[in-house]
């Protein structure tokens, strides 16, 4: 596979040579050495360009014209926050609150409660109070995955969760990301680190969002860790304006008897990239990942999945939704590797597609590598339009065209949401996807 | 109430119907026969509006309105409903929720309020009890999982929620057995009245010794051949559609 270099990422060396003396941690030693090698091995690289096979669907073309020179932090909450952080908002939640603007944390917007055996703090903070501390969550070595590099010479902030063995928290813990006008033109880079002990459980809603004509970069990587009998829950929001780069990758592990369910709705963007790479790394792992992506007007969403099954006795399980109306992409990239002594793996995988318009697009790629021979996988991908037949059966009860499309368009999404516990959450996930439904005229 | 005159109708560029003419007046129940293909679906489609049915010449005047205007669901607002041979599976969309929905959107277009939640759920159930529907059934997906003769008896409480003026019941006796038939037959029953009209589309008689019908028509290739009262039926059932003197072979 060769990589190929889009434009010219001296470009980005050159941002990065202006700014490194103003980027967190600076006069951290190992932080300074890692964002210096980080950016050479980025440079080098590139971005993946579409002969890179995962990243075929989604043009980084895009990316061109901008020079997304780093956010500078913005201290100030205005009313355009506060309408933001309001439409992020989910009723009946009450844990602790981290809130980020531009990249930046935001002491002022954020709440973090104390809690015996949870540690939640920045990423900027940890670097000045206790860097040697943060030095464990970063590889010493360049990373191969050109955008983490880019991220790490780059970043600003993050978030770092640390739940200590059997702490389960009862309040989900809410983390908003906040892109404002002054955004734009300019890339946010966070770089997040979430470990659940042993036997502990929480759930995180992670929001982004930002407001419409706003051309920024925002780039999230997280790395998580779900140990022994823990359990996690994430709940994502992606609810970017209409001019947003998102990419928001997610890179798991999970110990034996380990929980991990991650849940995600892309509604925003011109360019949405979700990746969620689960390896289950103890017996007896489980790893549910489900998700809808809705797009219409130039949004184009793109989910890439990776399940990495290593060892025996593991399921895992895969739902994700498409509706694409007119001017609408996306791609659904599923990857599903099975190793060697990895038996009795229970693997399954569905991705449906329903195309609103005739200028829409779905592309839905199954991958299974499977190099175990007792296992259960089962992949299904399907594009489609909607009934003709259950359409006029209900208009012929009455309903409008529109309400009628809407009623069948909601059930077809709200199928990636059931299983959810979480009363406000769920409602939070549906009642986003019916103001898209109506926002078609 | 209803007036079809000289009714041409199209599908896919073949000419199904070739100038029906039909009279209904309020209170009266009419039952449509006729051997396969001989149109009788096309007629139900047409009356309520499905796309794909060209109407290339003639005329349907529901009280006095020019029907041919109205979308499916301003005819369903204007009190018209239609009973399907193959109720369709909706997946994900709860009974209920269709129901409410169905009931405001027809509300919406009289220009009512909504209905209020309690009311709705009351209705509902008093519904649901006469036709011995379960009631669990209602939370489920709008047909999806249900046996032959649970979807027409959802058929069936979906048009006692909607309340017609008039309705139209394409085959709804067919694919049932007698238990279920006689259920059915006592829904449509609760429809009949004074204000009330109705259209039974049937390939046999058998479900006209329960609904009785006031007026009998024979279509056949397109057209009424032959109208009369209940005899008619039971003449057709005894001696078959030879005996007014179609060949069904043809149809």
């Amino acid at each position: 596979m060769t990589l190929k270099n889009y434009f010219d990422s001296e470009n980005y060396k050159t941002n990065f040579e202006l700014t490194r003396a103003t980027l967190p941690g600076q006069d951290v030693t190992w932080l300074s050495a890692l964002r210096e090698k980080s950016i050479s091995k980025f440079a080098q690289m590139g971005l993946p360009g579409p002969k890179v096979e995962e990243w075929k669907y989604s043009n980084l073309n895009v990316l061109n014209s901008t020079s997304y020179e780093t956010t500078n932090e913005n201290c100030d909450s205005d009313e355009q926050t506060d309408k933001l952080l309001d439409q992020a908002n989910i009723e009946n939640i009450n844990g602790s609150k981290v809130v980020f603007v531009d990249g930046y944390y935001s002491d002022k917007l954020s709440n973090i409660r104390s809690h015996n055996g949870v540690s939640l703090i920045s990423l900027r903070e940890l670097l000045k109070t206790n860097p040697g501390n943060a030095e464990k969550f970063f590889k010493t070595t360049p990373d191969e995955n050109s955008l983490r590099n880019l991220n790490v010479a780059f970043m600003t902030d993050g978030f770092v969760l640390d739940i200590d063995d059997n702490v389960k928290l009862a309040e989900p813990i809410q983390v908003v990301h906040i892109s404002t006008k002054s955004s734009d033109t300019k890339a946010l880079r966070q770089n997040n680190y979430i470990r659940i002990g042993a036997r502990a459980s929480t759930q995180i809603i992670e929001s982004f969002i930002g407001p419409d004509h706003i051309n920024s970069w925002s780039h999230n990587v997280s790395k998580v860790v779900v140990e022994e009998k823990a359990s996690l829950e994430v709940y994502q929001f992606q609810l970017e304006g209409d001019e947003t780069i998102h990419m928001n990758e997610c890179v798991v592990e999970t110990a034996t008897d380990a929980h991990f369910r991650h849940y995600s709705l892309n509604v925003g963007g011109k360019l949405s990239r979700t990746e969620v790479k689960p390896t289950l790394s103890g017996r007896h792992g489980q790893v549910e990942l489900r998700g809808a992506f809705l797009g219409r007007n130039g949004n184009s969403h793109d989910v890439f999945t990776h399940m990495k099954h290593m060892v025996p006795q593991c399921n895992s399980d895969q739902i994700y939704r498409g509706v694409l109306d007119r001017g609408g992409k996306s791609a659904f990239q599923g990857k599903v590797l099975v190793a060697k002594d990895a038996q009795l793996t229970n693997a399954d995988q569905s991705n449906k597609n329903l195309l609103l318009d005739r200028n829409a697009e779905a592309n839905s790629k199954p991958e299974l590598l499977i190099y175990a021979d007792d296992v259960k996988c089962s992949h299904g991908a399907t594009v489609g339009e909607l009934d003709q037949e259950a359409l006029f059966y209900m208009k012929s009860r009455g309903l409008e065209t529109s309400a009628a499309k809407a009623l069948m368009v909601e059930a077809f999404v709200a199928e990636v949401y059931q299983e959810i516990e979480l009363g406000p959450v769920k409602e939070k996930y549906l009642s986003v996807a019916r103001q898209w439904l109506e926002g078609k005229d | 109430m209803l007036e079809i005159k000289n009714l041409h109708v199209d599908v896919d560029g073949k000419e199904i119907l070739k100038g029906l003419n039909l009279n209904i007046g309020p209170g009266e129940v009419h039952a449509i026969m006729g051997p396969n293909g001989a149109g009788k679906s096309t007629l139900a489609y047409a009356i309520c509006g499905k796309e794909g049915y060209e109407i290339t010449k003639g005329s349907v005047t529901f009280k006095g309105k020019d029907f041919l205007e109205l979308e499916a669901n301003e005819r369903a607002g204007e009190g018209v409903f239609l009973g399907f041979q193959y109720p369709v599976e909706i997946p994900g969309v709860s009974n209920v929720n269709f129901l409410r929905a169905a009931l405001n959107s027809i509300r919406k277009y009289r220009g009512e309020d909504e209905i209020a939640a309690v009311e709705f759920l009351k209705l509902i159930r008093a519904k649901a009890a006469e036709l011995k529907m379960d009631p669990e059934m209602l939370k489920r997906a709008v047909n999806v999982g249900f046996s032959g003769g649970e979807k027409k008896r959802n058929e069936m409480i979906q048009m006692a929620m909607l309340d017609p003026i008039f309705s139209v019941l394409d085959e709804t006796d067919s694919g049932l057995d007698i238990d279920a038939l006689r259920i059915v037959a006592d829904g449509i029953n609760r429809m009949r009245g004074d204000s009330r009209s109705i259209l039974v589309i049937t390939h046999y008689q058998r479900l006209l010794d329960y609904v009785v019908p006031d007026f009998v028509h024979v279509l056949s290739d397109g057209k009424i051949v032959k109208s009369g009262d209940k005899s008619l039926a039971i003449r057709l059932e005894k001696d078959g559609y030879a005996s007014v003197g179609i060949d069904e072979s043809a149809a």
